[in-house]
């Protein structure tokens, strides 16, 4: 040991509680405001390409991580689209089990290269490969967040 | 040739699921005073600089460098802290030693898990805050997604999945600082309760407490001093795009590019020819067939079978995780990969007791910084 000393009762064992009550602002940026008004105002999904790479970004971006370009064409992807993972979560956040288990997927949106997450629901037994829909909420009710889509269902 | 860089003393603690007794601070003492007894050195005056490998939200500390000299030695000294996993530090310390500036460094790495109150909350924290977080799902679900498409483009099995829980958790029984050695079955895998499918709950790697220190040297100085050193033959790390943005995970690229690295650096061609074990990130069951095909020691959807077969186990052709990995040690924050260095450097020192190979010239380590990171590190030992 690096001390000659221990403590030897459970009794004397003492710990301080601390907290982190820390709050962010996250900025969508010029390709998040681009995706969420597009998702909040028509109901459709935007993806940025690379005509260089042939990549179609989805979360969209304003730059080519492979080839490092700026990016400036917008392109419209999905709402349908294929399952390419599948997960059901048994477990809450705070590692609980849950009464409900979740599935949670990663979608490959029609025209799109990249994966979009999001909750399935009303799809028993769904696997990979599946084709699924998206079902939003209505139009009064969106707010431009990645929650305007309820869940995805497959069709 | 690269520059010649040894490990010349490794010390830590037992890895046990809580440690009321100690603070962190005493836990890290413990594993500095026993590194520097190993490698025959004054903390204060025969060691030039010093690394912690941590992450502020895991310590609960913001700025935690302030809070790590005292405890290894470093008062006054040159210190600060890699936010990356121990062998992130190595690659640190590495290049202060190749660069001249220094000759000897302490590297230090330690987990005080038991400490976070809500760890759902802290690991939900590291994930996308616009396009993940808002879902609502604990993180180890997106290693259940990645394990859904690693099965799914592998043909590796579950029951190859349960073979590598099993056989780690028995691994970690010869290993008295591990923090969760049992002796399980596969089937005892397949039949816990379902946690994040296709994983169940025993495929999750558990938590532990722990500190350690890992000290370098030159090769000149190494040379004067009563160990026999390890030598570090080859390092590399990288960080992919991942499942943070848009790839399935399926393949760990990272773990490919940063074994690339460290075999240009060691003058390996053919992996398995050159290692002849390997300690890789287990952090959940599929990780380990996952990394060791991307660090090329099977061949792609291989290693799952090879498990399965006894090719990994501590008798088999390429002994995997006899330390018992972070499935039967604990997993360890940013000490997982150090926790596997010091297994590497026992083992070609011959100082492993009941675990010991008997063929261990060269060894390998690998490290993933867990999810939802497409993080990895490598490193190549050897005894000459």
């Amino acid at each position: 040991m690096g001390s000659s000393e221990q403590i030897d009762r459970v009794t004397d064992l003492r710990a301080w509680p601390g907290e982190f009550p820390v709050s962010h602002l996250y900025t969508m940026g010029i390709a998040g405001e681009r995706f969420f008004r597009e998702l909040k105002d028509n109901g459709r999904f935007l993806g940025s390409r690379c005509a260089a790479c042939d990549h179609v970004y989805l979360p969209p971006s304003i730059f080519c991580p492979r080839c490092f370009a700026a990016l400036d064409e917008w392109k419209e992807v999905g709402p349908q689209g294929t399952v390419r993972a599948v997960t059901t979560a048994h477990r809450g956040v705070d590692g609980t089990t849950l009464k409900t288990p979740e599935t949670l997927a990663l979608i490959q949106l029609d025209g799109a290269d990249d994966l979009l997450t999001h909750r399935i629901k009303e799809s028993e037994g769904l696997e990979i490969g599946a084709r699924v829909a998206p079902v939003l909420k209505e139009t009064p009710e969106r707010e431009g967040s990645i929650l305007d889509v309820r869940y995805f269902r497959a069709v | 040739m690269p520059t010649k860089v040894a490990i010349i003393g490794v010390g830590h603690t037992a890895f046990r699921a809580t440690s009321p007794g100690l603070s962190y601070k005493e836990l890290m003492f413990e594993a500095a005073t026993r590194a520097y007894e190993d490698a025959g050195l004054d903390a204060r005056s025969e060691i030039d600089s010093f690394l912690t490998c941590s992450e502020d939200l895991a310590e609960g500390t913001s700025i935690f460098d302030e809070y790590v000299p005292d405890q290894i030695g470093g008062a006054e000294r040159p210190v600060y802290t890699v936010s990356g996993d121990t062998i992130q530090g190595l690659a640190t310390a590495y290049m202060q030693i190749a660069s001249g500036i220094v000759d000897v460094v302490s590297v230090e790495a330690h987990s005080k898990a038991s400490n976070v109150v809500t760890p759902g909350e802290l690991h939900a924290f590291a994930l996308d805050p616009i396009f993940v977080r808002p879902l609502g799902f604990n993180a180890h679900a997106m290693a259940g997604l990645e394990a859904s498409a690693y099965l799914a483009t592998t043909s590796t099995t579950r029951e190859q999945c349960a073979h590598v829980v099993a056989k780690n958790r028995r691994n970690a029984l010869a290993n008295p600082s591990a923090a969760h050695a049992a002796a399980i079955d596969p089937q005892d895998v397949l039949s816990s309760p379902p946690a994040f499918a296709p994983l169940t709950e025993l495929e999750v790697s558990a938590p532990a407490d722990g500190a350690l220190v890992i000290v370098l040297a030159s090769e000149e100085r190494a040379k004067k001093l009563k160990r026999q050193p390890v030598w570090l033959r080859g390092i590399g790390w990288s960080t992919g795009s991942g499942i943070t943005s848009g790839t399935d995970g399926s393949s760990a690229d990272y773990a490919r590019s940063a074994a690339e690295m460290a075999y240009r650096m060691a003058g390996i061609g053919d992996p398995r020819q050159g290692i002849d074990f390997a300690e890789v990130d287990d952090s959940y069951s599929y990780k380990e067939p996952q990394h060791l095909e991307a660090l090329g020691l099977f061949g792609p959807g291989r290693a799952g079978a090879a498990t399965a077969d006894g090719a990994t186990a501590r008798d088999g052709d390429l002994p995997v995780n006899v330390s018992g990995g972070s499935l039967g040690v604990g997993q360890l924050f940013e000490a997982s990969g150090g926790q596997k260095v010091a297994e590497v450097v026992a083992q070609l020192r011959g100082e492993a007791g009941p675990r010991q190979l008997k063929k261990a010239k060269t060894g390998l380590a690998q490290s993933w910084r867990g999810i939802p990171t497409a993080t990895g590190a490598v490193v190549v030992l050897s005894r000459d």
